[in-house]
This record gives C-alpha cells, sequence and structure tokens, in this order.
C-alpha cells in the first residue's frame, strides 16, 4: 500500500476512535429533519411490517443498549463493521467490473 | 437526508428506482472503462470515509441533526461516476445492516446522495476552478464550494420528494414544501454544508500533495 493511503487509514482509525461523538452530542436532539424512525402522525405505510426495521443493527446500535456508555460501545461497533463491509463490497464490485472488462 | 420506509408513496418509491437503473448503468459502464487497478483501493477507501463521515451527526439550531455525505469528495478525486458507486454502496450497507434509510426509498436515497450531490459538487469544483485558478489555496477552496453546493441541492431534492407527498401520495410524509425545503435548507446551509465543505477542502488538500495524478485524471482539460 502506498504510504500517503497508510496514513490516511490511520486517520479513518482515529476518526472511528471518536465516532461516539456523532452521538453523545446530539444526544439530546431529534431525529434529523427527514430521518424520522418510524412512521408517526396517522401515516399508515405501504410497506409492510415485517420488511421494514429488520435491520441487524438498527441505529447503529445494538438492540437494547440505551446508556450513553453503551450506545457508544455499539456506535463504535457499527463504525467499524461497516468499513469492513464498505471495502469488502468495493472490492467485490470491482472484481465484478473487472471480469466483465476482460469478456 | 436518509428518508426512512413509509414516507415516500409508492408512486415515487418506484419513479425513482426508475431513474436510478440507467445511471447505474452509467456508473458501471464508466467503470469498466476507467477504473483502473490504482483507483481501486482508493475509492474503497473513499467509500469507507464516506460510511465514516454520515455517522458524524451535527447539532442543528433547531433541535435535529445534519451530516455530510462525502459524495462531492469521491467524484473531485476519481470522478463523479465513481462517487455513484462508492455512495450507493455506503447507502446500500446502511439500509440493509443500520436500518438508515428505508429500502423502499433506497432509489430516491441514492438519487439525492449518490447522484445529484457528487455531479453538482463535481461541475461546481471544475466551474470554480476555471474562476480561481491553479493554486492550491484555490483547488482546496473550489473543493469546499463545490461540496457545500452540492449537499446542500441534494437536500432540496430530498426536501422536494418528502414535500410533494401530501399533494400526489396522501397518507405517506405529512410535511407539504413550504415545510420540508426550510428544514432541510437550513439544517444543510448552516450545518453540514459548512462540515463538508472543510472537510472535502483538508482531504482534496492532502490527496494533492500526494497524489497529484488523481486530481489531474479526474479534472481532464476537454472541460
Amino acid at each position: 500500500m502506498e504510504e500517503w493511503m497508510k496514513k490516511a487509514w490511520i486517520a479513518i482509525g482515529f476518526f472511528v476512535l471518536i465516532v461516539p461523538l456523532g452521538i453523545l452530542i446530539t444526544w439530546n436532539y431529534g431525529d434529523a429533519w427527514g430521518e424520522w424512525g418510524s412512521v408517526s402522525d396517522g401515516n399508515t405505510t405501504w410497506v409492510p411490517k415485517e420488511c421494514s426495521g429488520g435491520a441487524p443493527l438498527p441505529d447503529y446500535n445494538v438492540p437494547g443498549w440505551e446508556n450513553k456508555l453503551m450506545a457508544s460501545l455499539g456506535y463504535w461497533i457499527s463504525a467499524i463493521i461497516g468499513i469492513v463491509m464498505s471495502v469488502i463490497t468495493v472490492l467485490g464490485v470491482a472484481k465484478a467490473i473487472e471480469l466483465w472488462r476482460r469478456e | 437526508m436518509h428518508i426512512p420506509d413509509g414516507y415516500l408513496g409508492p408512486l415515487t418509491c418506484g419513479v425513482m428506482y426508475l431513474v436510478m437503473i440507467p445511471i447505474w448503468w452509467m456508473a458501471a459502464k464508466a467503470a469498466r472503462e476507467k477504473l483502473g487497478d490504482k483507483s481501486v483501493p482508493v475509492l474503497a477507501m473513499l467509500t469507507a470515509i464516506s460510511f465514516l463521515v454520515m455517522m458524524f451527526n451535527w447539532p442543528v439550531p433547531d433541535g435535529t441533526t445534519a451530516h455530510m455525505v462525502g459524495g462531492t469528495l469521491i467524484a473531485i478525486l476519481l470522478g463523479p461516476w465513481a462517487a455513484v458507486i462508492g455512495v450507493t454502496i455506503a447507502l446500500v450497507i446502511q439500509a440493509f445492516f443500520f436500518g438508515d434509510g428505508g429500502i423502499t426509498a433506497l432509489g430516491a436515497n441514492s438519487f439525492n446522495m449518490a447522484f445529484v450531490l457528487p455531479f453538482v459538487g463535481y461541475y461546481v469544483y471544475r466551474g470554480m476552478r476555471k474562476i480561481l485558478g491553479d493554486k492550491p489555496s484555490s483547488e482546496m477552496l473550489a473543493a469546499g464550494i463545490g461540496a457545500y453546493v452540492g449537499i446542500n441541492v441534494a437536500a432540496i431534492a430530498a426536501a422536494i420528494e418528502f414535500g410533494i407527498q401530501p399533494y400526489i401520495s396522501p397518507g405517506y410524509c405529512p410535511y407539504g414544501l413550504n415545510l420540508a425545503i426550510p428544514a432541510m435548507a437550513f439544517a444543510h446551509l448552516t450545518t453540514a454544508g459548512p462540515v463538508a465543505a472543510v472537510v472535502t477542502a483538508l482531504v482534496v488538500g492532502y490527496i494533492r500533495k500526494n497524489r497529484p495524478d488523481l486530481l489531474a485524471e479526474a479534472a481532464p482539460a476537454e472541460g
């Protein structure tokens, strides 16, 4: 790996360490406008219940880890899992595109 | 900006998926032609950065939160079609594994964050570079302005998708354009926009020092 990318990954690692700030500094705030969790206000969704809300780590947390400490831990785990999945998926898509190119 | 399930009616969700199909196809074709071996690890890293920066929520003075996306950054470094691929991948992972953004709304969310945002950000950046010149500081400024405009136009696009629901699909998003546009614009003009501008400018400055060839490839001379 090129030297500048190693340094960049170290910087990413640092931001992963402090990622719980992303929930802690907004702890008593509402959701982002338009990012509400569930349908409310007399709104009956056409999305079947079983197709929605089935995410294994909803809201970047382990279900039930509600207090600030546990939610920070859940957020931290989510960041690591998300980053690993992002890298693997990009490499997989790039591989598929390379195979397509060789056709 | 991640629209959840149940706020866009079936018509909007369907149309947004249909709009995205040719865009995803074009992105795949562009990658087939141009995404070289040296760019792939960079795209993987930038996609991870996009995922991570979207977890940094910032407080908006009206009591809500907002975050940047990183789409303009990928577009400046690897081109807007690569940004379509990277941000779409981050959005798919967020929707399926973290419940952030609905699966039915994935077409709309991809249109806003993986298409409108990087393309607007990229072309504003290109335009600003023509005006500001080639100095490293002007390049960083152009990147910051591109990111700022890109995320705000994307937020307005999301607001329009929400805001038309009361008129075309009653029973979904209850807020009309008169509420959706100011709310989304306020969060992104004041909070997510400035964050996106600073982060994008700093990373572009860092990459310019280390991989100036990436920036040269992304800004071909044909104008």
